[in-house]
């Protein structure tokens, strides 16, 4: 193969920079496993390469140093605590009350006060790939924060398009894993999003096995077994997002995991796992020089980008405001229907008739 | 005697249109006593606002009005003050005119008995004349009018003005005779409102008295008169009914209304007896004390029937009373529709025991509801219990009021057929005590 080639695939996938944001929404003891959840997907992507510079985590409370934790500094994710998800280097960047849905909107579009640590910010471009994973307890088109707040579907949705529209990123991946979360993807509308869901609309994520050491349920089934599969995964892996669709089928899930490629520009079988959960460096080292020509023909094979580019300009069609708003039908003005007026006045005259005598009638008619 | 009642017309139509542009408007249409659940205008303009939107009224546990309010209303919600006043006015015009004919009839009636000497001769003090009952019509209408009950209500646009004006309008056609036009409003007063239903009997009381039927359970012409009676209102009770259900083409007004009516399930405090018992009482028991406190209601009607036979019209005054004091949802404007009919009673004054001490009371509590309230929910160094007392008070002092009348009626018709200064066998001052 000569290097042309070689250097056309260096920019086929079209990101060069990885992030993920992982929410952990809930707060106390017995949402042990959202912290679990949510830290082993920080295990799975930190391992996989992506730094904790680029690593936004979100956790609702303090399941390591809890008071109720028997074993102490540890997050497990395998029943007979094998696996500590919670090591020396978990670095979390909301904790705790700052987990709001306030702060993960903002987070996500940028639009952060001016003394935050860059930590706490995700400052993405438009070639990242964004993972977002998020769990918790949510319903049918919301997801709770903390006890006292939602997030929902079209908020998420609105938030990515503005992420679209600033060319926050590149291509989107967001996982959930809650009750009914298929509906809080159903609302986006912005291109270049892949998602996942642990469940569909009415039916409950359910929780994986309790530990009884600990007292509570360590993680969820679905992302238990994406972790699963994660583990197999090494950077150097060609295993695509059609593998991960197939994670967890309903017999080991319960509830049936749900996708969303509809947005997403490319097939999923092209899609790399490591594309989103690992930040992979192609490096190609070769002795001979190329000289990188703008008139390459990856260059103009269009990267999806620059097609998607035209579509701001349609600013009618990408916001379907009536489908989001839920516009009611015009208000007809209700009228009594007119068998009931009839019937009544009819019943009127009959009475008055009846008590001052039919010789009134020659005086009306 | 039309100018009179024109100028008090006039008089309280200024006082309402002036309240209504005020700022006490709003004020008292928030308070509990005089709005319920039942008949706060709040309530009426949700409804038609739900109409609106395109969903049933009766849906949620928010509208408890009839339909054929709905259909009242709906034409006619931009002029909702104009209509209340105008129902004040009929109400009062109503009474005005029933008032007259039932002096008419008393005095007929007095001097029949007088020319049958059934009088005892030392009674000539309690005799009316002509000139003392010239006025009461207009006092009627006047206490009506001007009552602070009736006002508040009207300004607070309570439907109960309309449920006063059924009733009025009733009270006017049994007077008048017309068993005709008296079942048809009290089949409309008994179709907004249940407790009408109790006010059946005295109209068939008041109806065989004029048509010179008496009322012996063996006669034949009593059933025939009582069958038509209650065939006629019954009819047009099921007419009624059967009409509202294709204003909506649902029957889901029934439960709305007349299961809000008996279950009592909106423990809004009020001046009435419910509120506080069923909120403290375990679940086991409500269908019992509902059951309970709701045939209290109807109950008296029975043996008032067969106390008062000879006085319908004392016995209508009495059992609209009892109605306003036991029913599930009252307000203030129930009160004012029998308190108006005092000034009739008026010469029964010399035989009212406890007058000064139940005015009192009325007045009194009347003017701490809303301080107790305000010391309940705002300033919160109260508690319901506070407000119950005055409740109870304000009830017992009513029910007492009622007694009092009672007693003085029953004590003047003795002493008309007795003779005023009564002796007991060993010649010393009797008293009379009502057993």
């Amino acid at each position: 193969m000569n290097f042309k080639d070689q250097a056309e695939q260096f920019f086929k996938s079209g990101h060069t920079n990885n992030w993920a944001v992982l929410v952990c929404t809930s707060r106390f003891w017995f949402n042990y496993r959202h912290v679990a959840n949510t830290l082993s997907v920080y295990r799975s992507v930190k391992r996989l390469g992506i730094p904790d510079s680029h690593i936004v985590l979100m956790l609702a409370d303090d399941m390591a140093c809890n008071p109720r934790n028997p074993k102490p500094a540890t997050v497990f994710s395998h029943k007979n605590m094998e696996l500590n998800v919670y090591g020396d280097d978990v670095e979390v960047d909301y904790r705790s009350y700052e987990v709001t849905v306030e702060n993960f909107l903002r987070v996500l579009t940028g639009r952060i006060p001016p003394g935050t640590p860059r930590s706490k910010r995700l400052l993405s471009d438009d070639r990242s790939n964004i993972l977002i994973y998020m769990t918790g307890h949510g319903g049918n088109g919301f997801l709770k924060f903390q006890d006292s707040e939602e997030i929902t579907n079209v908020e998420l949705a609105d938030a990515f398009e503005q992420m679209w529209q600033k060319r926050r990123y590149n291509e989107l991946l967001f996982i959930i894993d809650t009750c009914q979360g298929a509906s809080m993807y159903e609302r986006f509308y912005s291109p270049n999003i892949m998602a996942l869901a642990s469940s569909q609309v009415g039916e409950d994520s359910l929780s994986h096995q309790p530990d009884l050491g600990i007292g509570v349920h360590l993680m969820d089934r679905y992302t238990f077994y994406v972790l699963e599969f994660l583990e197999e995964i090494h950077p150097a892996s060609q295993t695509n997002m059609n593998d991960l669709f197939q994670v967890c089928p309903k017999s080991l899930c319960v509830s049936t995991p749900g996708h969303r490629t509809d947005l997403f520009q490319r097939d999923p079988q092209n899609v790399l796992i490591t594309d989103f959960f690992g930040s992979v460096r192609k490096v190609e080292i070769t002795a001979e020089t190329i000289s990188l020509d703008p008139n390459l023909a990856a260059f103009e094979s269009k990267p999806p980008k620059d097609e998607l580019a035209a579509e701001p300009l349609k600013y009618a069609e990408q916001l379907p405001v009536a489908q989001i708003i839920h516009q009611k039908p015009k208000q007809k003005d209700w009228h009594p229907p007119g068998g009931f007026i009839l019937g009544l006045w009819a019943l009127i005259i009959m009475v008055f008739f009846k008590t001052y005598g039919i010789k009134h009638m020659k005086h009306i008619f | 005697m039309a100018a009179p009642l024109v100028l008090v017309i006039l008089v309280a139509v200024t006082v309402r249109a002036v309240l209504y542009r005020s700022s006490l408007a709003a004020f008292i249409s928030e308070r509990v006593e005089v709005a319920s659940p039942l008949n706060a205008w709040k309530r009426v303009v949700e409804g038609l606002a739900l109409l609106d939107l395109g969903v049933s009224p009766y849906s949620g546990a928010i509208f408890h009005e009839t339909p054929l309010i709905i259909y009242l209303f709906h034409f006619l919600i931009e002029y909702a003050e104009l209509v209340f006043m105008i129902t004040d006015v009929l109400t009062a015009i109503a009474l005005y005119l029933a008032i007259q004919d039932f002096n008419k009839v008393v005095f007929k009636k007095q001097k029949l008995l007088i020319e049958l000497d059934k009088y005892a001769p030392d009674v000539a003090e309690l005799i009316r004349t002509p000139m003392e009952m010239h006025y009461i019509p207009l006092k009627v209408a006047l206490f009506y009018l001007l009552n602070p009950y009736t006002v508040m209500s009207c300004v607070a646009k309570s439907t109960c003005t309309i449920n006063n004006t059924v009733i009025a309008f009733f009270i006017l056609a049994t007077i008048k005779g017309s068993a005709f036009l008296s079942a048809v409003f009290l089949a409309l007063a008994t179709y907004q409102s249940l407790y009408p239903l109790t006010l059946f009997a005295p109209a068939l009381l008041y109806l065989l008295q004029r048509q010179f039927i008496p009322v012996k359970l063996k006669s034949k012409s009593f059933w025939l008169y009582t069958m038509q009676y209650a065939a006629l209102y019954l009819c047009s009770l099921v007419v009624i009914i059967c009409l509202s259900f294709f204003l909506l083409n649902s029957w889901d007004f029934i439960p709305s209304v007349y299961g809000f009516i008996l279950s009592v399930p909106d423990l809004t405090p009020n001046i009435g007896l419910f509120w506080y018992f069923f909120a403290e009482m375990f679940e086991h028991f409500s269908l019992f004390f509902v059951c309970v406190f709701q045939i209290n209601v109807f109950f008296y009607t029975i043996p008032l029937a067969v106390k008062l036979k000879e006085h319908p019209v004392f016995f209508m005054f009495v059992q609209i009373a009892i109605i306003s004091i036991f029913k599930s949802y009252p307000t203030v404007g129930d009160i004012a529709l029998y308190m108006a009919f005092l000034p009739v009673w008026s010469h029964l004054y010399r035989f009212l025991r406890n007058i000064f001490i139940l005015s009192c009371v009325l007045i009194v509590c009347s003017l701490l509801f809303p301080v107790l309230w305000h010391l309940w929910i705002y300033a919160g160094s109260a508690n319901s219990n506070f407000y119950y007392a005055i409740t109870l008070t304000f009830n017992i002092g009513q029910i007492l009021l009622i007694s009092d009348y009672f007693y003085a009626f029953l004590r003047r018709e003795y002493y008309l057929t007795h003779g005023l200064y009564l002796t007991r066998q060993d010649g010393t001052e009797a008293m009379l005590v009502l057993k």
